[in-house]
């Protein structure tokens, strides 16, 4: 028992003695583990082509024309199978409409890219039907000959839109485009394949077309 | 540019980061993609990228690029409901049966003083001589059905005149070249709609039939008073008339028999001999009674500028000058962009840049806007306009929709933006001019206090508790613009319109003397002056105008920075943040020490790195 007493007796001393202090103590220097510089710069995805570039580009594309002419000859005889008008697709764009007060679009939305899309089907395929006449010297937008390997031409195309030579795309880009080249040509030329306007060439040309014409790159910058 | 220099091997170099940052520039210096042609120019050994930059700094499409900045920041364009067609200047057309049974056209005037009692105000045939109630701004009443005008009645009432929408040369005492008959090579951009080219049987139209008093040419008229008198409540019209006969107003019965400009209010409304002048060139046709007529085709959207427009619609006559007022401001600003000229001057430049119609609207119509209710104060046309009529060349004709003239001076109120008409009505009321200069010029925003709002008759919205957080500022800008009267564009000299008015002090019943209402505001009144309205928050502003305003937001060390931060915010395609500072100012340095000039801030932008840096999150791809 006595034992006891004392043990209890010295735990008891033990809880009511001074409480462990830490005190504050210079650590000194951190040691340098490596050097990382901090780029404070802001960093954005890249923008949407203003919808007035996107027009001005695709009126060059079209052979220099203006609005209302490039309407016409995008619309043909189809009427609006292929083409609707620029007042349809005027918001569509982005375009802002100071009478509405409504601002410019800086982000896609699905009318956006449903109206990219035709826009860009329309652009091809006029430019199938001409580019494609035999002797037709003035091409527009498939402005190469048809004795060039594909990646030559390819090339025409991806500067034409993308503005760099495709051997400099970050992806093999070539070698993609040009499977879908044949995969095109093969279907259309198969036994039973739906008709078509395009031989199946044309049609492989206006596939590669529709891809370039839609590629992200060629609406951002 | 931060283009690697063009070495022997230029293209074999190139990176596709320069070619980005190549299709970069020329997307924000040529509006485009770079074409094939200009790819290989940029590959080229030797491309001199500085040369390339300064080549295209002064570009059309450089300055459209600069001009898009201003316009969305400030939408100038008038709503879709926006209508301009004042009562003096609207030339209504009914159809009516003539003496032969045929159908015929003839234009009127709404509330057109007559001399004859029966049609005063009114149409110049009565229901009973055509068969059909005309009024203007109704449309016909169905069910009618026209007969045949006497050739008497006819000859009496109107008269024929070749019209200056339809004459080339209608200037002339005989006009001979009709739009294209004779006057073979009109501004394809100037097409008036068919309906005012052909009369009701389909056959051209070579001159118009209007009602005699509206055709009368004489710059001055006089004050016409019948001395009627209100007829007693529950008495009906006479004559059949849906309306009462007009009144004689104060100022008429005052001033019976004096001479008045033709190109006023007063001129339709108080005298019998003031017509569309020579040509009908004071006056806008419609071809119906109601304003939503036709008048000219013209397009809805011209993203691209004028001369290339996107479509190309019969448009409402009332949409015709606020049409131009928007294309106005456009060219403003691309003059100012195009020829580097001082960035201050979009607030306070005297120089503006007009066509053909504008021409005519600052000439004929805007004159005709004024004045009715200052009348009374002295004022019985325009003394000091925003744009002198007398600055207006006469070389300019109403059809010369493409021809676009500098003119150097408006006159002494013109300043820059803040007097055109596309300004003064896209932001129709003082506080909504000041906000939009305050965000657009300032680049600053209004934001409202946390805090609970409780009733108040605090009038002074300056010290309202809740409201002082942006009335303070606001209203100040606001006082520039209280002499500027909503809606008419018309500006109220001080002699005539003093901010403290003694003849305006308030009367024992807390009211203000008759007609100081419309300009004076009893809340800020008291029993020795009325207060001009919207003057309470700087009488000094109010009294300076809006080219005070352009003086003194201009001089704000804000101005230039926020000039700058705009540009950058566009040309980066990204908001400018607070780590943009040391970039903004070294910039505003750069916009500040070359004049306020563009050029040498956009190049010194376009030259940054963090120009071709910015935008460089890398999107995948195949």
């Amino acid at each position: 028992v006595r034992a006891l007493v004392f043990a209890s007796a010295l735990v008891i001393a033990g809880c009511g003695g001074p409480k462990e202090r830490v005190a504050p103590a210079s650590v000194g220097a951190l040691e340098a583990r490596g050097a990382m510089p901090q780029d404070s710069a802001p960093k954005e995805e890249l923008r949407m082509v203003p919808p007035e570039a996107y027009l001005r580009t695709y009126l060059e594309l079209f052979g220099g024309l203006l609005p209302l002419e490039v309407q016409a000859r995008a619309r043909g005889k189809d009427g609006a199978q292929l083409f609707d008008t620029w007042g349809d697709y005027f918001s569509a764009l982005g375009f802002p409409d100071y009478r509405l007060d409504l601002p410019r679009a800086t982000q896609t939305n699905a009318l956006m890219v449903a109206a990219f899309e035709r826009l860009g089907v329309a652009l091809c395929d006029r430019a199938v039907e001409h580019d494609f006449k035999p002797g037709e010297k003035d091409k527009v937008i498939f402005a190469f000959e048809s004795a060039d390997d594909f990646a030559a031409r390819f090339d025409v195309l991806h500067r034409a839109f993308l503005g760099y030579p495709a051997a400099l795309a970050p992806t093999d880009r070539t070698k993609r485009f040009a499977e879908l080249y044949e995969s095109v040509v093969a279907r259309h030329a198969s036994p039973g394949a739906p008709k078509s306007r395009f031989s199946p060439e044309e049609a492989g040309w206006a596939a590669v077309c529709y891809g370039l014409v839609r590629h992200p790159e060629f609406h951002l910058y | 540019l931060v283009i690697a220099s063009a070495s022997s091997d230029a293209r074999a170099s190139r990176t596709r980061e320069d070619y980005r940052h190549f299709r970069a520039a020329s997307i924000d210096l040529l509006g485009r993609m770079p074409t094939p042609a200009e790819l290989a120019a940029f590959e080229r050994p030797g491309f001199d990228a500085d040369a390339w930059l300064d080549q295209h700094l002064g570009g059309a499409a450089y300055a459209q690029r600069l001009t898009r900045i201003y316009m969305d920041l400030l939408r100038l364009e008038p709503g879709v409901a926006v209508q301009f067609a004042p009562d003096p200047t609207a030339l209504y057309r009914q159809q009516i049966m003539g003496p032969d049974g045929k159908l015929l056209h003839v234009y009127f005037r709404a509330r057109q003083r007559r001399a004859r009692d029966e049609t005063d105000g009114e149409f110049c045939f009565t229901p009973e001589e055509t068969g059909l109630h005309v009024e203007a701004r109704q449309p016909p009443r169905p069910g009618e059905t026209a007969i045949p005008v006497s050739k008497a009645l006819l000859d009496k009432y109107t008269v024929v005149v070749k019209p200056w929408w339809l004459y080339r040369d209608y200037l002339q005492l005989a006009p001979s070249k009709r739009y294209k008959a004779g006057w073979d090579d009109p501004d394809p951009a100037y097409q008036p709609v068919d309906t005012l080219l052909k009369e009701p049987d389909g056959s051209a139209t070579v001159e118009v039939r209007l009602c005699r008093e509206e055709a009368q040419a004489s710059e001055t008229g006089h004050i016409y008073a019948t001395g009627r008198v209100r007829p007693a409540p529950g008495t009906l019209p006479p004559f059949g008339r849906k309306r009462p006969l007009p009144l004689d107003t104060p100022y008429a019965r005052d001033h019976k028999g004096e001479s008045i400009r033709c190109q006023s209010k007063l001129g339709l409304e108080s005298s019998i001999d003031c017509g569309c002048g020579t040509g009908l060139e004071h006056c806008l046709p419609i071809d119906s009674t109601v304003l939503g007529g036709g008048a000219f085709m013209f397009p809805n959207h011209v993203p691209l500028g004028l001369g290339a427009p996107i479509d190309d619609a019969r448009q409402q006559a009332a949409r015709w000058y606020p049409f131009w007022w928007s294309q106005e401001a456009t060219h403003f600003f691309e003059y100012l962009f195009s020829g580097d000229r001082d960035f201050r001057e979009v607030l306070t430049a005297h120089y503006s840049v007009i066509n053909g119609p504008l021409a005519q609207f600052y000439r004929t119509i805007q004159p005709s806007n004024c004045c009715d209710k200052e009348a009374s104060f002295g004022m019985q046309s325009e003394i000091e306009p925003l744009f002198d009529p007398k600055r207006v060349p006469i070389e300019l004709f109403p059809h010369d929709v493409a021809s676009w003239k500098v003119i150097d001076d408006r006159g002494d109120r013109a300043s820059g933006l803040l007097t055109m008409p596309i300004f003064l009505e896209k932001f129709a009321s003082g506080r909504a001019r000041g906000a939009a200069l305050y965000n657009a010029f300032l680049c600053k925003s209004f934001v409202a206090d946390d805090v609970q709002l409780e009733p108040s008759t605090e009038p002074n919205l300056m010290v309202r508790p809740g409201c002082s957080t942006c009335h303070a500022a606001l209203e100040p800008l606001a006082a520039y613009f209280a002499r500027v009267e909503a809606g008419s564009l018309v500006y109220l000299p001080s002699p005539q319109f003093p901010v403290a008015n003694d003849k305006c002090k308030k009367k024992a019943d807390g009211r203000l003397p008759g007609g100081c209402e419309n300009f004076y505001d009893p809340a800020f009144s008291d029993v020795h002056a009325g207060t001009l309205r919207g003057a309470y928050g700087s009488p000094q502003h109010a009294d300076g105008g809006p080219a005070l305003a352009g003086k003194d937001l201009t001089a704000l060390p804000d101005f230039a920075s926020c000039a700058v931060q705009r540009v950058a915010a566009s040309f980066f395609g990204r908001p400018i943040t607070h780590d943009d500072a040391a970039l903004v100012q070294s910039l505003t340095e750069v916009f500040v020490s070359k004049g306020y000039r563009m050029r040498p801030l956009v190049r010194a932008l376009m030259k940054s790195s963090a120009y071709r840096d910015a935008n460089n999150v890398r999107s995948g791809g195949s």
